[in-house]
């Protein structure tokens, strides 16, 4: 991360970057819009999320496991792909759409409308699991003296406020650089006119680079307020400890919530199930002429960036969660990288590996890998980090004790004790590898356009059946390593995994909230 | 066996001392007892000693090696061949009891061939061969204690070093256990560094007895001569063995 940014501002005698594009009036007015944007988006997804996450995980709302699952589905996907989806219902020529839909679908206020939905997710995940683990015994003192409305306000949000601050963090980073979906509706935003200058005729890198300052300046607030928030507790955000009571019986109320946790989880899938009905059966059968070896594009460098971005996590997680000083500064780039518009590092990237000499890295699948690694390993860190907060540092530092090396502590202790961990971080390094558009699309080398690259590149022209199986492959490509993902979450632990020195909860589950 | 050595040894965290100007001799095959009141240092020695922490000032010896001094570790823990009892076990969970014998023994570069009599030796010692299998979640309390003090012995290390192992336990248990410390301990010719609040404890384990307040060794000697001591707080904890009638 820091080293594309270096060479970017050193620049070369030829391609010094000129600060002029700056002086103009025009960059300015679109990242103030840009900013208004995300904050309508975050403003959505807190109004929607806040509530989810409440009555998903602390009240007996009917079905409310199976709503938050399904809602969160959008979130693993690039909100192109729901854009795609509510396109094939409002367009013009949509399901249910007319001139009316269309022209509210492809405005500011349609652009939101489907961030928000797409990102609500995160609001809603990273607030249930953080209830989840409030100390029930701080809720029932409450309740012996307030109405449920009051320990809401007064007692589990401030409780929360933490995970709350991440989550719009997060939603902000991802609104921020969001390329693909803002392109599509037609809406002007910072990140996608940057993304012009680059994927035009006019290839620009240093001038893009000098317009995405500005951005790299709100990427360093976000991490700041995500420091200043959360600080010592940033591996706490989702708790230690497990601890459950029971549901808060809402009563009379139990419906109605459950109509308004089900209309939200409705308008959450609806976009996605939009995909596969308009790709109907002539978009499958076709799939095979148009796809490509696109399905192998994604999978292969995610699965290695992710494998990297695992390694990394095992070596710095440790680390991390006892606070050690290069660790928090390596999260701290981390955190930036992946806060920081996509593009940025992608421009670095190019300026970096795009020579004769490294050729071999920049014409094949491993910038991808590369470009991922850098933008993603914040994932598999914190992941780890969270894992190792759960346990003693007494259980490591017994092994080195005893004898055990570094190495040794980190295979015989650290990872078959934290093996579910390793394996969820990958799984979501993999999701976040999948979904990602606007950091390879900068730089894919040519034939190897991973999935969501090929639905970006194809919307344009290509049959719409086939961009909606496309994109359906997307969505169920990602289901499945998710569904792989919550059956190894729900395997039944061995009877050793219930540990004498601390009850070690299931921690799997959390850990998609390690961000 | 070691002599272990704390020349004024000084550790702080921050601007919070937790050690200062702490010196105490503990002789090869001499288990001294480390008595004090909560916070007052006890555990920071010991982390001091195994190189789990630097001391900011002061040297600490293992016989002739220095192992840490001024604020740098120059013996990593692994290197050290001092064992540890901890206060909370920190036995490994994903690990048999069998599982955690061998990986101490392999760790230390004992051959396969001379693990498995020594595993077997240590498990009849502590009672636990039928256990062996057992993972620490099937374990009782007693149990676990028993495998956290094999997993210390078992590489006959030069030093033992145990924080308040006994802490959590019921009375029975606590003098179950004392009984099989204290005869392994005489069987071993250990030295031994045991630290606890527990002034019955310490007169049962201890050759001497070093009193420690706010960070420093205030008295050390054998319970006779820490009888005739001035020091208000020896005074108050011996009275703790007036009331139990020791």
């Amino acid at each position: 991360m820091l080293w594309p940014l270096f060479v970017l501002l050193a620049g070369s005698d030829e391609a010094a970057p000129s600060f002029a594009p700056l002086r103009a009036v025009e960059p300015w007015l679109l990242l103030a819009r840009t900013l208004a944007l995300t904050a309508a988006v975050l403003a959505v997804t807190l109004a929607i999320g806040l509530p989810m996450g409440l009555l998903v995980a602390r009240t007996d709302t009917p079905g409310r496991r199976i709503a938050l699952v399904a809602h969160a589905a959008p979130m693993f996907v690039p909100p192109l792909l729901p854009a795609l989806g509510w396109f094939y219902l409002f367009g013009r020529n949509g399901l249910i759409g007319g001139e009316a839909s269309a022209g509210l679908l492809f405005s500011d206020l349609g652009a939101v409308l489907v961030l928000g939905l797409t990102f609500a997710p995160i609001v809603t995940s990273l607030a249930a699991l953080a209830l989840w683990n409030v100390d029930p015994s701080q809720e029932e003192a409450a309740r012996v003296v307030a109405r449920p409305p009051r320990i809401v306000a007064r007692i589990l949000l401030p409780a929360i406020l933490p995970a709350i601050a991440l989550a719009a963090v997060v939603v902000a980073a991802l609104t921020l650089s969001e390329v693909g979906a803002p392109m599509f509706l037609r809406v002007r935003t910072y990140a996608a006119a940057v993304f012009a200058r680059l994927g035009g005729v006019d290839f620009a890198p240093a001038e893009a680079f000098v317009l995405l300052l500005p951005v790299l300046v709100v990427a360093l607030a976000l991490a700041a307020v995500e420091r200043r928030s959360i600080g010592r507790r940033s591996f706490a955000v989702l708790g230690l400890r497990s601890f459950r009571s029971a549901p808060f019986a809402l009563g009379r109320w139990r419906w109605p919530a459950a109509v308004f946790c089900w209309s939200v989880t409705g308008l959450s899938i609806t976009p996605l199930l939009a995909l596969g009905w308009r790709a109907g059966l002539r978009g499958f059968a076709d799939l095979p002429l148009w796809i490509g070896g696109a399905v192998w594009n994604s999978l292969v460098p995610a699965a290695w960036a992710a494998s990297a971005i695992v390694a990394l996590g095992v070596v710095l997680g440790p680390l991390l969660s006892r606070r050690d000083r290069a660790a928090t500064r390596l999260d701290l780039v981390a955190l930036l990288a992946f806060v920081a518009p996509g593009a940025l590092l992608g421009v670095g990237l190019a300026a970096i590996w795009n020579q004769p000499e490294t050729a071999w890295v920049y014409q094949t699948s491993a910038i991808i890998v590369l470009g991922f690694v850098g933008r993603y390993a914040v994932v598999g860190v914190r992941t780890l980090a969270v894992a190792c907060t759960q346990t003693p540092a007494q259980i490591e530092d017994a092994a080195r004790v005893f004898g055990a090396g570094y190495l040794r502590t980190l295979a015989g202790i650290v990872v078959p004790l934290h093996w579910r961990a390793i394996l969820g971080a990958w799984v979501f390094a993999m999701v976040f590898c999948l979904r990602d558009l606007e950091t390879a699309v900068l730089y894919y080398p040519p034939g190897r356009a991973p999935l969501a690259v090929r639905v970006f590149t194809l919307e344009a022209n290509g049959p719409e059946p086939v961009v909606a199986a496309l994109a359906s492959v997307q969505v169920l490509l990602t289901l499945a390593l998710l569904g792989f993902a919550l059956g190894a979450a729900a395997m039944r632990p061995r009877a050793h995994d219930d540990t004498s020195v601390r009850q070690r909860q299931p921690e799997f589950r959390e850990h998609a909230g390690a961000l | 066996m070691t002599t272990l050595r704390f020349d004024n040894v000084s550790l702080s965290f921050g601007s919070t001392p937790a050690l200062s100007d702490l010196s105490l001799v503990v002789e090869s095959g001499e288990v001294v007892a480390v008595l004090g009141p909560s916070g007052c240092g006890k555990t920071s020695l010991l982390r001091v000693a195994l190189g789990l922490d630097a001391p900011t000032r002061g040297t600490v010896w293992a016989g002739a090696t220095r192992l840490s001094a001024d604020g740098q570790v120059l013996v990593p823990p692994e290197r050290r061949r001092l064992a540890m009892v901890f206060q909370d076990l920190a036995l490994w969970p994903h690990l048999s009891v069998e599982a955690h014998l061998r990986f101490v023994l392999s760790s230390v570069g004992v051959p396969k061939r001379d693990q498995e009599e020594r595993i077997i030796r240590m498990l009849e010692q502590v009672e636990l061969q039928e256990r062996a299998a057992a993972h620490p979640g099937e374990l009782s309390g007693g149990e676990r204690q028993r495998v956290a003090i094999a997993r210390a012995l078992v590489t006959e290390p030069a030093a033992v070093l145990l924080d308040e192992p006994l802490s959590n336990l019921d009375l029975r248990l606590r003098r179950e256990l004392l009984g099989l410390l204290k005869g392994l301990f005489a069987q071993r010719r250990m030295t031994a560094v045991y630290v606890t609040h527990d002034i019955r404890e310490a007169v049962a384990l201890g050759d001497r007895i070093a009193v420690m307040n706010a960070g420093g060794v205030v008295a050390v000697g054998a319970i006779d001569a820490l009888r005739g001591s001035p020091e208000p707080l020896v005074r108050e904890l011996l009275e703790g063995l007036t009331w139990s009638g020791l």
